[in-house]
């Protein structure tokens, strides 16, 4: 027995000792964390569900067209060396010369045209005001258009470039066909099951499908693809996972930049540690939706009233710090985006909303309210304000939100009952019109403004259908509106405004817009989320927060962190 | 009585079937296979796991969301695109036969099991079901498996010195520990070890523990290869052994304490015989008798007890892929995931049934008899 239990021992000691591995040297390796899935659930196929994409990461490997820069909305370019409107309204691009996949293509106007010819085959907006593509010559590609349309043009720049040689095959295939036609579908779902052998790169960094674990990949540097000549690093290690799981890495220094939202109180714990919290607006954020169809809550002065009552500093501070910068401006849109795109005699004019009770209490007594012997308000039936109010409870942020604003609420003389909903079964109920008030999101994380109006709109007023399973009316608002300005339907102008080339053109529909979401307040906007992300200085060098790149958004497409990876201004510390 | 007589038979009519003599050459057989013990938990387990099945069909697609919303939700705002653009993209690159109704996807799923084909994922069109279980179940069967074996073994004992001075302060300190262990759930034990040794101590580098093996190797039988995998082992193992030891060394202490009190072990210490050999030879082994059954059964539950575990130490196995189907409502893989399980634990049961009377011959089942 004795022997028996030696060998226990052992081998107990054996599995303690391995687990105190000494800490790997990092080098010259840039660490940053996206969440993917490991083979054979996660592949190469960057089309298809399941890819290994990397989110904003995918820049690395398969590059973009351009970036954006939201401080001047000047469109940077990248494998684009050139790209504009031709006479005829067609969009036209030229793809840079010298870039080479990492299996030894050339990259050319081929691999636009298998991109392109691929997202038409899976059905993709960019295609909604296009007719056609056409190669011009090896580097230039043509878009062929029904008409002009500066949102068409943002999805055709920020499209990241794939491998003719791996896709063009599909592509080609794609090209000769159309929706009608009886192979469409089955060469759908041949793209989707599609299985690229290894990950072909384009871009400065190329995935080692050798190194891919739960736990992290490694991406090496390739030296022929897109900006591959000036880069500072030798490899780029991948973490995976979300928020929780990357966490202890980052206060650990081993990861040293994440994108994760991450919560306030991590947040000061990174701070304590030295790690600098980068933020930049997102264009969304948190708002109090209200069912139109449930009186009085169809009434704009019990819902200006609401804004009124709800100190949206205070109501975005508790709920994400510093992050959680409450809206100024009301116009549906972001304040950034208003500032962009409103005069400042348009901005002066508009409703703030600041903070006032008084004002609450006198927009409630124009339309009959009174308050009862409680205090609390009754409407002019005499009913109570009484009214449920639904949130994913999953969503921290959002749950704190709506914690606060109902306490906000109910002192002043509501009667709001806060009721957490799964998060997945929550959208399908605002879809389905169950509900009375709710915290959902407004706003898109998108430079272009007419689309920040597709949530209140159109997403969660009446596109529920769309989901499947929850389809409804939402919250019933008419979207055929009146207001200083006019009659418009407020659907149509925000796509309108985001159609043809003509920026002022563009900017008189997006000031209808602006001023009749302000007047109106069909859906209270709380606060514009700012991201967090946790970058570690102590590893990285990118320029000083004050630089105007870091206006642009932290996550998806223009991204800051890719965009200074790609132009080789990222670099370790230390040098 | 007239209906009790038989119609009189004419040579033109066939003689009468005799249903009697039919019917007991169709039930006879099936009788004979319900009246064998063995042949009847199987069948019962069958059907358990049958009724397991559908039951998670129709629960799976009752729950809020489905694989287009949840990724559509996921990727509406880390990208900035409209809830359109999302669902178009989403819906192509999963490729879902929109027009087959949830009774066609029973029957196909259905079909399809019975040919042993699980099914392609939903999330990941074209990869095989089989394919994922396989690539995760053997790594939750070596980290929880190793860490019941191991624990079960020290446990046992463990268990045997706390029966035997009870009372002492042995005994008083290893019941907390025991208690503590057991009421401790193994998620709080792998955040714990995370927190204190791994970034407030920095004893070991929790990143480069992540995973199942080391970066830049390939699975195979080689000895970089087994000792990065026990390396990258060592967390999880640990613990489980920790969270599950306290159970087996309390079971261990109350069915020794109840041998020592049996009469052949008196019998035993009255013969002089060592007390080693007491303690092994006559308390030992019928004492840990009856654990050897709760083994048994525990191996069922070892596939789906690692659930949160394997997401603290991002040691991705059954459990992870469970987690992930749920979360991506990834039907098919989690259908094929939950087939599994409830086999183990079905068949773990009826294993634990069937064995028992080998190991202890005064245990007799009755359809044995």
């Amino acid at each position: 027995m004795f022997r028996r239990i030696l060998l226990l021992s052992a081998l107990l000691c054996a599995l303690g000792m391995l687990a105190f591995a000494p800490v790997q040297a990092q080098g010259d390796t840039l660490s940053v964390a996206w969440p993917y899935q490991v083979p054979p659930t996660g592949h190469f196929n960057t089309f298809a569900s399941g890819g290994i994409v990397l989110g904003q990461y995918q820049d690395l490997h398969e590059p973009p067209l351009a970036v954006l820069m939201w401080a001047t909305g000047e469109y940077a370019g990248m494998v684009a060396e050139e790209f504009g409107w031709d006479a005829d309204g067609n969009y036209v691009i030229k793809i840079a010369e010298g870039n080479s996949w990492s299996d030894g293509s050339p990259m050319t106007a081929d691999d636009a045209m298998a991109t392109f010819n691929i997202f038409r085959l899976r059905g993709d907006a960019v295609w909604a005001n296009m007719t056609g593509i056409e190669k011009v010559d090896d580097s230039t590609v043509k878009f062929v258009m029904s008409a002009p349309s500066s949102l068409t043009e943002r999805i055709i720049l920020t499209t990241n470039l794939r491998p003719a040689s791996v896709f063009g095959d599909i592509a080609d295939r794609a090209a000769m066909m159309s929706p009608d036609d009886d192979g469409w579908n089955g060469l759908l779902q041949e793209l989707t099951e599609f299985r690229p052998e290894s990950p072909v790169s384009g871009g400065p960094y190329t995935i080692l499908p050798d190194t891919i674990t739960e736990a992290r990949l490694m991406l090496e540097l390739n030296p022929g693809g897109f900006a591959g000549d000036i880069q500072n690093f030798d490899m780029v290690q991948m973490w995976n996972g979300e928020t929780e799981v990357v966490t202890p890495l980052v206060a650990n220094a081993e990861l040293h930049y994440i994108t994760h939202g991450i919560p306030p109180t991590t947040e000061e714990d990174f701070a304590n540690r030295g790690i600098d919290i980068v933020r930049s607006g997102m264009n969304n954020g948190p708002g109090l939706y209200v069912n139109h169809a449930v009186y009085p809550l169809n009434l704009v002065e019990v819902r200006q009233a609401i804004a009124y009552a709800i100190d949206r500093v205070q109501n975005g501070f508790v709920s994400l710090g510093e992050s959680g910068v409450a809206v100024e401006f009301m116009t549906g849109m972001s304040d950034g985006l208003s500032e962009a795109w409103l005069g400042d005699d348009m901005l002066d004019a508009l409703n703030t909303y600041d903070h006032d009770m008084m004002k609450a209490e006198e927009l409630l007594m124009s339309v009959g309210f009174s308050r009862d012997d409680s205090g609390n308000w009754v409407d002019d039936n005499g009913d109570a304000l009484a009214f449920e109010l639904t949130f994913p409870q999953e969503f921290a942020d959002w749950s704190a939100a709506a914690e606060n604003a109902t306490a906000q609420l109910n002192d002043f003389g509501f009667d709001i009952t806060a009721r957490g909903v799964q998060f997945q079964q929550h959208p399908q109920d605002i879809y389905a019109s169950n509900f009375e008030m709710a915290i959902r999101n407004w706003g898109l994380g998108d430079p272009i403004p007419g689309r920040s109006y597709l949530q209140a709109y159109n997403r969660y007023n009446g596109q529920g259908e769309l989901a499947g399973e929850g389809g409804g009316a939402g919250m019933n608002f008419d979207n055929n509106i009146s207001f200083s300005g006019g009659m418009i339907n407020v659907f149509d102008v925000s796509n309108a405004s985001s159609q043809g080339t003509d920026a002022s053109a563009q900017a008189e529909l997006v000031s209808q817009l602006a001023i009749s979401y302000n007047e109106l307040l069909p859906a209270i906007p709380l606060w514009e989320r700012y991201t967090n992300n946790a970058l570690n200085r102590n590893f990285i060098s990118v320029p000083d927060s004050s630089d105007s790149v870091f206006a642009n958004f932290g996550g998806g497409a223009d991204n800051w962190m890719t965009y200074l990876i790609l132009t080789g201004v990222t670099a370790p510390a230390d040098m | 009585m007239l209906h009790d007589q038989q119609p009189l038979a004419t040579d033109q009519q066939p003689p009468a079937p005799n249903l009697s003599l039919m019917t007991a050459r169709l039930y006879d057989p099936l009788l004979k296979v319900y009246r064998n013990y063995t042949a009847r938990v199987f069948l019962q387990a069958i059907i358990t796991i049958w009724v397991v099945m559908t039951l998670t069909f129709v629960l799976v697609r009752l729950m809020p969301g489905n694989p287009v919303d949840v990724l559509v939700e996921q990727i509406l705002t880390a990208e900035g695109i409209s809830y359109q653009e999302a669902y178009d993209r989403i819906a192509a690159s999963f490729n879902i036969d929109k027009d087959a109704t949830p009774l066609d996807q029973y029957l196909q799923w259905l079909g399809d099991l019975l040919r042993l084909d699980l099914g392609t994922s939903i999330t990941s069109p074209g990869t095989k079901v089989i394919d994922e279980i396989a690539r995760f179940l053997p790594w939750t069967v070596f980290a929880v498996g190793t860490g019941l074996l191991i624990s079960f073994v020290l446990g046992i004992f463990a268990g045997m010195p706390m029966a035997y001075y009870r009372g002492s302060k042995l005994d008083h300190i290893l019941s907390f520990f025991s208690s503590f262990s057991t009421g401790v759930p193994n998620y709080i034990w792998g955040l714990l070890i995370i927190i204190g040794p791994g970034i407030s101590w920095r004893w070991f580098d929790i990143g480069a523990l992540r995973g199942t093996y080391d970066v830049g190797l390939t699975p195979g039988v080689n000895a970089e290869f087994i000792l990065s995998a026990l390396e990258h082992a060592a967390l999880p193992v640990f613990t489980y052994i920790i969270a599950i030891l306290g159970t087996w060394m309390l079971s261990m202490k109350s069915s020794t304490t109840g041998v020592l009190n049996e009469d052949y072990v008196n019998v035993a210490e009255a013969r002089g015989l060592k007390e080693r050999t007491v303690i092994s030879s006559y308390v030992g082994r019928n004492a840990a008798l009856p654990l050897f059954t709760q083994l048994t059964i525990s191996i069922g539950f070892v596939l789906s007890s690692g659930v949160v575990v394997e997401e603290i130490f991002v040691y991705w196995g059954i459990g992870h892929l469970l987690f992930q189907s749920i979360t991506v409502r990834d039907y098919t893989t989690l259908q094929g995931v939950v087939l599994l399980l409830t086999a183990v634990i079905v068949f773990s049961n009826l294993f634990a049934d069937l064995t028992y009377g080998l190991l202890d011959p005064r245990v007799r089942v009755s359809g044995e008899k």
